[in-house]
This record gives structure tokens, sequence and C-alpha cells, in this order.
């Protein structure tokens, strides 16, 4: 590490700890910092607990600001990963089948759950439903690339045209299924309702099971960083040229994949769709000059948590209590800015 | 080190029943350049990917001093086989001196980095090549004839005693070919086994120790350059374009003969 690594991994953190502060403090109901800071040390068991409403919601706030942090970084790391594997800057998650598994898996269980507001999980009526979702739509994201992955290298090696070609189709069987059910709970006010409103995403009443979902994919796929960050890298040759130079192409391919379908999957799973932070972030981060996988990987953890938290927050701010879920809101700056990328990048994208 | 590279009845096919590469026996020696030579579609890269273990064949071994290359994990057959690659993408993204740290891969240790013999490396390979000047530039900077030399860099400083080369001249003015096949020529003369694949017949011509001829999947003719530049050779090969010639100090070329057109009178 050298000194400008350490100073930008301070950086990080300060930038960080003040975007999550300003989190916990905006919301409907007022907060100031001496509650917050009293009732963070509470949950630490450093201080006393506040009185039961106030403290219930800096625990929602703290549940709320980890789960943003854990998914954005989640969602960069895996989406740096996809692109890497790919070879394809315009990759992300959802190609190899991880949104749309998570989209059928959480329709299934509202159908099975018989409808679910997400705004009526706050304490009390909290049980099932706010894990029976997240739960089904990981399961079926995993299952879902699993299935990709499965029927793409059945003959022997999967080609990465091969995985693009067979996520495409699977994706289209996986939204038939998903419209269908939507068409078919029309008149279910309750399912209908619900199945939207998940299909917008949603970082609101989250809890400690949640961010712990979250947070151990993304330590896993952390920890897959270094058995694959200089292969990726190697891999902008081509499989051939990295395999020549001593690269296993189809153990890093594998490990690749694992590693970013299960943490996509984890915020998928927990927060709904939330497009884009994984094609935009690793483009921010090559933007800024780390375009070697064994930087920007890393650099996709700070900058995806920031990325989402501080759109997060923004959105807040200027909308406050008429806030946009974050699928709403990812898509009306993300769809932009990917625009903006790709009229930059023609000349790539006319090689495709 | 290792003195011989040795392929015995190599098939290959791409699909079923299509043979590329047809029962081919070679043998290359260290201190040699050898020029693979033969018409496009002839099995000369496919011929050079199954010498390097990267395409498996049918039946047929590869060994290097007796020890069989495809059974080799990636790794060790790194640190014996040096490629390089006909086409690369244009690796935007990549600069000159991590593209070239590439060649060492199989050598740095996962969690330590380069050491300092990968930087020697690394500095050697750019220099052998001539281009130390490119070094902190990006690959995608570079004109056609500086990229090529620092992909031929590359496979210098991965330091295997075996050097498999695919059409390195290819989009080159013919001041940088001769500059890369007098390179060729020289790490072959260090006790390297050196295999270039190619179209230039004059260039491998003058600097090979031996040519070998591949036509329709099958080896027709290994033997020394003056043996292999004739008519008797290359004509059936070829066709009945070619013209034969000796160059004013007496080694043989070869130049395509245009037919004369008559210009219609209307």
């Amino acid at each position: 590490m050298t000194r400008r690594d350490v100073a930008l991994a301070l950086g990080y953190g300060i930038a960080l700890g003040v975007l999550a502060v300003l989190s916990m403090l905006l919301g409907s109901s007022s907060l100031d910092a001496q509650q917050l800071f009293g009732g963070l040390g509470a949950m630490l068991g450093l201080a006393e607990p506040l009185e039961r409403n106030a403290q219930a919601i800096v625990e929602l706030r703290v549940w709320r600001a980890i789960c943003t942090l854990g998914v954005g970084a989640s969602l960069a790391l895996s989406g740096g990963m996809i692109q890497g594997m790919f070879r394809n800057a315009l990759a992300s998650p959802s190609l190899i089948g991880v949104t749309g598994g998570a989209s059928l898996g959480a329709a299934f269980a509202i159908l099975a759950l018989g409808g679910y507001a997400p705004r009526l999980v706050l304490e009390g009526s909290g049980g099932l439903e706010a894990f029976a979702i997240p739960f089904c739509s990981f399961v079926m994201a995993l299952a879902t690339t699993a299935l990709v992955a499965t029927i793409a290298s059945a003959r022997g090696r999967a080609s990465v045209t091969t995985l693009l070609l067979v996520g495409i189709a699977v994706n289209m069987c996986v939204a038939g299924v998903f419209a269908a059910i939507q068409y078919l709970t029309l008149e279910e006010w309750e399912v209908s309702r619900a199945i939207l409103a998940w299909t917008f995403g949603t970082l609101d009443d989250r809890k400690g099971l949640h961010c712990a979902t979250v947070l151990l994919a993304l330590a896993l796929a952390t920890l897959s960083i270094p058995f694959v960050a200089r292969e990726l890298d190697l891999l902008k040759g081509g499989e051939e040229d990295a395999e020549s130079l001593g690269v296993d192409v189809a153990r890093t391919k594998r490990i690749a994949l694992v590693s970013a379908s299960l943490s996509a999957s984890a915020a998928v799973a927990v927060a709904g769709q939330i497009g884009f932070v994984g094609l935009v972030v690793p483009h921010l981060i090559r933007l800024c000059g780390a375009g070697s996988y064994r930087r920007l990987l890393w650099h996709s953890l700070p900058v995806g948590a920031l990325f989402l938290l501080g759109a997060d927050v923004l959105q807040r701010f200027l909308l406050g209590d008429g806030a946009l879920q974050p699928g709403v809101m990812m898509s009306l700056v993300g769809g932009p800015f990917f625009l903006f990328l790709l009229i930059r990048s023609r000349r790539e994208v006319s090689t495709w | 080190m290792v003195e011989r590279l040795q392929a015995r009845g190599i098939r290959f096919a791409y699909a079923p029943g299509q043979l590329v590469l047809d029962g081919v026996d070679l043998d290359l020696s260290r201190g040699e350049l050898v020029s693979l030579v033969g018409p496009n579609g002839s099995g000369k890269s496919t011929l050079l990917r199954c010498l390097a273990g990267l395409a498996a064949p049918l039946s047929g071994t590869v060994e290097l001093d007796g020890q069989s290359l495809p059974s080799m994990s990636p790794q060790e057959r790194a640190l014996r086989v040096a490629v390089v690659p006909q086409l690369l993408p244009s690796l935007y993204d990549v600069l000159v001196e991590d593209f070239v740290l590439g060649g060492r891969y199989a050598r740095i240790d996962r969690w330590a980095g380069p050491k300092a013999s990968d930087r020697e490396a690394l500095e050697r390979g750019l220099a052998a090549c001539d281009a130390l000047d490119c070094r902190g530039r990006a690959m995608s900077e570079l004109s056609g004839g500086q990229r090529q030399r620092v992909v031929v860099a590359r496979a210098v400083a991965q330091e295997a005693p075996v050097l498999l080369v695919d059409e390195p001249t290819t989009s080159l003015d013919p001041e940088h070919q001769v500059s890369i096949f007098e390179l060729l020529a020289r790490l072959a003369c260090d006790g390297r086994i050196v295999l270039v694949v190619t179209h230039e017949l004059n260039l491998a011509a003058q600097f090979s120790a031996a040519m070998a001829v591949l036509h329709g999947g099958k080896l027709v003719a290994r033997g020394s350059v003056d043996a292999m530049m004739r008519s008797e050779v290359l004509t059936p090969v070829y066709g009945e374009r070619l013209h034969f010639g000796r160059m004013d100090d007496g080694r043989p070329f070869v130049v395509p003969r245009a037919r004369l057109l008559r210009r219609s009178q209307g």
C-alpha cells in the first residue's frame, strides 16, 4: 500500500461516515444528532436506550444506512466482476439472470403470502413477510444464474458469448413468467400492488437480518477479489491469450461468476431492483483512471456504497417526504448517465 | 535447459470430420529459428496453438524434452512456452508496463506482487525489443510497429525456453518487418526454441535456420532454406505464379508474378 492508497482509504472512510450520518438524520420524523448518537450508543450497548419510539426510529435508520452501503458496494463489485468476465464494459449482473430471478422469487413469495405493503413492516407486524420475500428472491436469483451457467457450459467449457445468449434467453423466460403473474393478479389489489412496489426497490424498513445477508455475501465476494483481479486484467487480451500466460481461465470465470451472482443476488433480494449501480460505478472508476481490475474491484466497494448512499441522501434532501424509491431514482439518474457514457465511448461500442 | 520440442502425429479438427491438421510431425531444437509457412487455411496457426497446448489435438503428442505439454497446467506451460498471438484487442486502458508484466503472471506470487526479478525481466524484455520508450504509455496509443515490439517484449519477459510467434509482421512496414525477424533470430541464438508462422517467405528465408511447409493440414516439406525455396517445393503449395530468383549475394528469393492484363480495344 502506497501513501496515496492510505490517503484514499481515509478519504473514502470520512466521506462514507459523513454521508451515513446525514442519511440517518434525514427522514419523515425529526431526529437530532444527539438523539442519533445516543440511540447508536444504546444499540452498541454503550448507553441507555432512548424512549421506545425514538430508539426504534434510530434503529430503523441505522439498518437502512448500513443496508444502503452494503447494497451499493455489492452491486458495484458484482458489476465490475461481470464486466471483467464478459470483457465488456456494458455488462451488468442482470445479464446472467440475477435481477430477473430475484423478481420472480419475490413474486412467488408475495403470491404465497397473499400481499405485502412495503410500509407495513414496522415493528410488531414484522416477522414472516419481511424475510420471506428477500429469502425467496435470493434463492431464485442464485438458481437462475446457476441455470444460465449450467446450460451455457453444458458442452464442456462455457464460452462468454454462449453465457450471454443463454442469459438473454433465460431472462426472457423469467420475464414472461413474471409478466404472467402480474397479469393474473391484476384484480388482487394487495398482491399486484406488492409486486409492483417490489420492482421499484426499497431501502426502507430494513432489519438486522437483511443487513447481515447483504454484508455476508459482500464479504465472501470481497474475499475472492485477490483470486480474480490479476486474471481479469489478463483476460482483456482474450481467453486464449490469458491461458498462454498461465491463467486458469475456467477457474477464474467460475470464481467471478459465483462471487458476482452471490453478492448481486443478496443485494437485489434485500433492496429490490436497483439498476445501474453495477453498470455505472465501474465506469466512474475507469473514468478516474483506475482501469486495471486490481484497482477497480477494490475501489468499487467504497465508490458503489457512496454512489447509492449519496443518490439516496440527495433525493431525500430534495424531495423530502415525497422521496422516490431507489429503483426509480437510479433509473432517473442512471439512464441519462449511461447514455452519456455510450455517446462518449461510441468507438468502443461500434467494435462490439 | 530445454533441448527439443517434439510433435508427433498431430490431428486436429474444429468440426467433426473436417481435419485441419492431418498427422503432423515436427521437431524443433534449441538455438534454431524455424519458419512455418504455407497458404491461408493450411493449418499454420492451428498447429501453433496445438504446440502451445492451447488447442487439444484429436490425437498425437506434443512433448518438451519428453514431458507432455497438453497435460500440464496453464501455469506450468507458461513457464515453458511463450506465445506471441497474431491478434489482440485494442486494450485501451492497459499500460505497456502492466501488459509486459502480464508475461510474468506465472511467476508472480498472488500475495507478494511483482518482485525485483520481475521488474528486471520487464526492463530486459522492453530493451531487447527496442521498446523502452513505450513503457509509460497505454497500449492503444502505440503505432503498429511499437505495439508488435511490445507484444514480443512480453513474451521475452516471460523467459520461457520456447517461443511460438504467429504472423508477427502483418501490417508492418519493411523496416519494422526486418527488425522483428532480427529480434526473433537473436532470441533463437540466445538458446531458445523459436517457431514463427509467417507469410513473408523472403524474410523467413533470410533469417531462419530451417523452414517447414504446411499444406492442407500436412507437413509437406521441412529443411534448410536453400532446400525449401525451390519451385519443386513451393509451386505445388502456392501455385504457378511464383517467380524464383537470387539476390546479389546468392540468397534465394521469391516474388508473386502478376499476369499481364491486355487493355481491351473498344
